[in-house]
């Protein structure tokens, strides 16, 4: 029997207009708790507009955001607990790899033990242990991303955001790197939003695939 | 970096001349001061109380004056890397002109400011370094706050980061290189200042380098002051030491993120925050230039413009002002020319150029009172006796704006990708056409600013101009120091004129610079696109 399907984040109405234009109207959106959602869209259209909104970074028009039926929807994006993974990694460069991922930990005051034993956990978790002491501006593309997708999940976020993560990789590492993010997100039962302009990575990846013109009503 | 003119051997001979200007008129001296002040056995000097006072005053003076200079600017570099506002360019360029006003004008305007008995006080001496550098603080860290990435900060906030948290954890390391780098110059430049001391410390306020100026030139006692530059060479040589082991581990971005960090005041808090950090900086900067404008109208506590007539019928200050302006055009002139050479040859020349990137750290290193005391002492006896050669002072000052000059021109010049040259020779240029065509048309405007920064420099500069000018040859800041030393308030009221105009030169020079600036980013950034 599957267990019963708990609303995580609900997106209601929300509208945003940029220098006097609207980006996007009444757009509503739920997604259900341990739910990988793909959203596509065409570029300019608004997916990272709104992935922005949820996490904070920008305000909405009009319109309300829930997460786990609490309203995040002028709350600071700091506060919200929703980890994003941007398009190009936005790594700090003056820290390493494992500071990179200690950064929310050491925010939270967590205590250093328990911090350098959860960034090892990702770090394995992710296939990037032996990296743990290196600069991030010495990286490859892919493990960037990696290390992005390990510095958000140790913040154990109660929905991550995934802004176009593939962008940029070249063939072969899109489908190895696709593969991994999946098993790793459901193994670890992340609630996901992953946005990209890419259907067959959208359904490979997601429990469900959405257009962003759907959800406006 | 290769381009296609690695293998010529222009890049080389170009090198040629500023490494023996530098070395001539700038290494040999300095040797000359280190190896007298050793000779002169006066090294007993260094123990005495008065000696010691002075180092600890010029060395707290310019520490404190460094604080307070980065913790003004820290706001409003703030503002002006994260807001974006209608009068944004004019603004840069108002709290950009006290740097390159004359130090004596700076002097002469908190004479004016301040109440008669904060005057000749360390305080009035802290605050006027405090003005004079503050807006070089501002540029150079809003420059580099401008580089960093907006989404490093939203990935910081989804991470749970604060504002502050976010500031502290990640722009505070960010910005350490450009911090640092403000902290090394404005010390530097305080601990070496010269004009400013001379007007606002009085004889009870002395630092080094206005000791070496008294030793020399009023005490007679050379071998004193040689020792004394000989120590202030010493103690900045080791500072620029100290700095680059600090910046080793500094991560640095030199290119500007796709997005601009700048954006519309949108609360109301923003909007009150900024307006009160901007208007206030920008009434820092005019008040003591509007003092000075408003002294030069007033004589005898009565509105006149006597001061402004009387100024262009006196024939002494008539020929200063021709002087000043002749040798600031040779001045210009020779910076300009050799700060391009100097450039070519780092951007062209293979690795053992770089040495010249060394060579013009030292007229920055070296304060201008000593390069002016090197000089008189090395060139005094024939066939160089050329203590009064009318070169000499143009010389100097060209000395003094060259590292300015090669740093404006440099990395304009190490942009252009040699992709472009290399389309020019397939299209049949040879490297002569090449460089005239598209070398030369990207840098004109960086040789522009070059040149009205180095005859800004030429203009206002007292340091060197103190050793060496002379008698019916003397220029603006001179005349004006010797204006202010004497008796009657129309002589006061003239200086303040003259100061007036230095003070008008300076405006349009950085309005100048900055709408070049702004055009050749406008060019960059279509290129881009």
């Amino acid at each position: 029997m599957q267990p019963p399907k708990i609303l995580m984040l609900e997106i209601t109405g929300v509208s945003v207009v940029y220098e006097s234009s609207p980006l996007f109207s009444n757009l509503s959106l739920t997604i259900n708790t341990h739910e990988i959602v793909a959203l596509t869209g065409a570029s300019g259209s608004g997916k990272t507009t709104l992935l922005r909104c949820i996490a904070g970074l920008e305000p909405v028009t009009a319109g309300t955001i829930h997460l786990d039926s609490r309203d995040i929807t002028n709350q600071r994006a700091h506060l919200r607990n929703i980890g994003m993974v941007f398009q190009d990694n936005q790594l700090f460069p003056h820290l390493t790899v494992g500071q990179n991922i200690a950064y929310s930990l050491k925010i939270r005051r967590v205590a250093k033990k328990l911090t350098d034993q959860k960034v090892r956990e990702v770090l394995s978790l992710v296939g990037l242990s032996h990296l743990i002491d290196r600069s991030v501006t010495n990286l490859s593309g892919g493990e960037a991303k990696r290390i992005a997708v390990a510095r958000a999940l140790v913040a154990e976020p109660q929905v991550l955001l995934l802004d176009e993560p593939m962008t940029g990789l070249d063939t072969d590492l899109h489908s190895r790197l696709l593969h991994d993010l999946s098993k790793l997100l459901r193994a670890r039962g992340t609630t996901v939003l992953h946005v990209t302009h890419d259907h067959a990575e959208a359904s490979a990846i997601a429990d469900r695939v959405l257009d962003l013109r759907q959800l406006i009503s | 970096m290769t381009t296609i003119y690695n293998h010529s051997r222009a890049s080389n001979w170009l090198a040629a001349l500023p490494i023996v200007a530098i070395s001539l008129f700038v290494g040999v001296p300095v040797i000359n001061i280190f190896i007298s002040s050793i000779r002169l056995d006066s090294l007993s000097l260094l123990r005495t109380t008065a000696i010691r006072d002075i180092v600890w005053f010029t060395t707290w003076q310019a520490l404190a004056s460094t604080m307070f200079a980065l913790l003004i600017a820290m706001p409003v570099a703030f503002c002006m890397a994260n807001f974006k506002f209608t009068t944004q360019r004019i603004i840069t360029s108002l709290i950009s002109m006290p740097f390159i006003l004359p130090s004596i004008v700076v002097g002469v305007a908190f004479l004016q400011i301040l109440p008669r008995n904060s005057r000749r006080t360390a305080f009035a001496l802290i605050l006027a370094h405090v003005y004079f550098n503050f807006g070089f603080a501002v540029r150079l860290i809003s420059t580099r706050w401008l580089q960093i990435h907006p989404h490093l900060d939203d990935a910081a906030r989804t991470l749970g980061a604060s504002p502050q948290k976010v500031f502290l954890t990640l722009t505070l390391p960010l910005l350490r290189k450009a911090t640092t780098n403000a902290a090394l110059v404005v010390f530097t430049l305080c601990f070496t200042s010269y004009g400013v001391v001379r007007i606002l410390g009085g004889p009870s306020r002395s630092t080094i380098e206005t000791e070496i100026y008294f030793r020399a030139m009023q005490m007679g006692d050379v071998s004193g002051a040689m020792l004394l530059s000989a120590l202030q060479v010493v103690i900045i040589v080791m500072l620029f030491y100290a700095s680059t082991k600090i910046k080793r581990n500094t991560v640095e971005q030199t290119s500007r993120p796709t997005i601009s960090r700048r954006k519309p005041l949108r609360t109301k808090i923003q909007k009150i925050v900024a307006t009160i950090i901007i208007s206030s900086a920008t009434v820092f900067a005019l008040a003591p230039v509007f003092a000075i404008a408003l002294k030069s109208v007033i004589t005898n506590s009565r509105f006149t413009i006597a001061a402004w007539r009387e100024v262009f019928r006196n024939p002494d200050i008539l020929q200063s002002l021709s002087k000043t302006i002749l040798y600031a055009l040779v001045a210009m002139t020779l910076a300009t020319l050799l700060g391009l050479f100097c450039a070519c040859a780092i951007v062209y020349g293979n690795e053992r150029l770089r040495i010249i990137s060394a060579l013009t750290t030292m007229p920055l290193v070296i304060s201008a009172v000593s390069i002016g005391l090197g000089l008189i002492i090395t060139f005094d006896q024939r066939p160089f006796d050329w203590r009064g050669a009318q070169f000499m002072l143009p010389l100097a000052h060209a000395l003094v704006a060259l590292p300015l000059t090669m740093r404006i021109i440099s990395p304009v010049l190490q942009t252009i990708p040699d992709s472009i040259r290399q389309a020019s020779s397939v299209l049949g240029a040879s490297s002569w056409q090449t460089w005239r065509n598209i070398d030369l048309k990207i840098i004109r405007r960086a040789i522009i600013s070059a040149a009205a920064i180095s005859a800004t420099v030429s203009i206002g500069e007292f340091g060197a101009s103190s050793f060496l000018t002379r008698r019916g040859a003397e220029t603006l800041p001179i005349m004006i120091s010797r204006l202010l030393s004497r008796p009657g308030d129309s002589l006061q009221s003239q200086a303040f004129v003259l100061a007036t105009l230095l003070v008008l030169f300076s405006t349009v020079i950085i309005f100048v610079i900055d709408s070049l600036d702004s055009s050749s980013n406008a060019t960059t950034e279509n290129s881009h696109a």
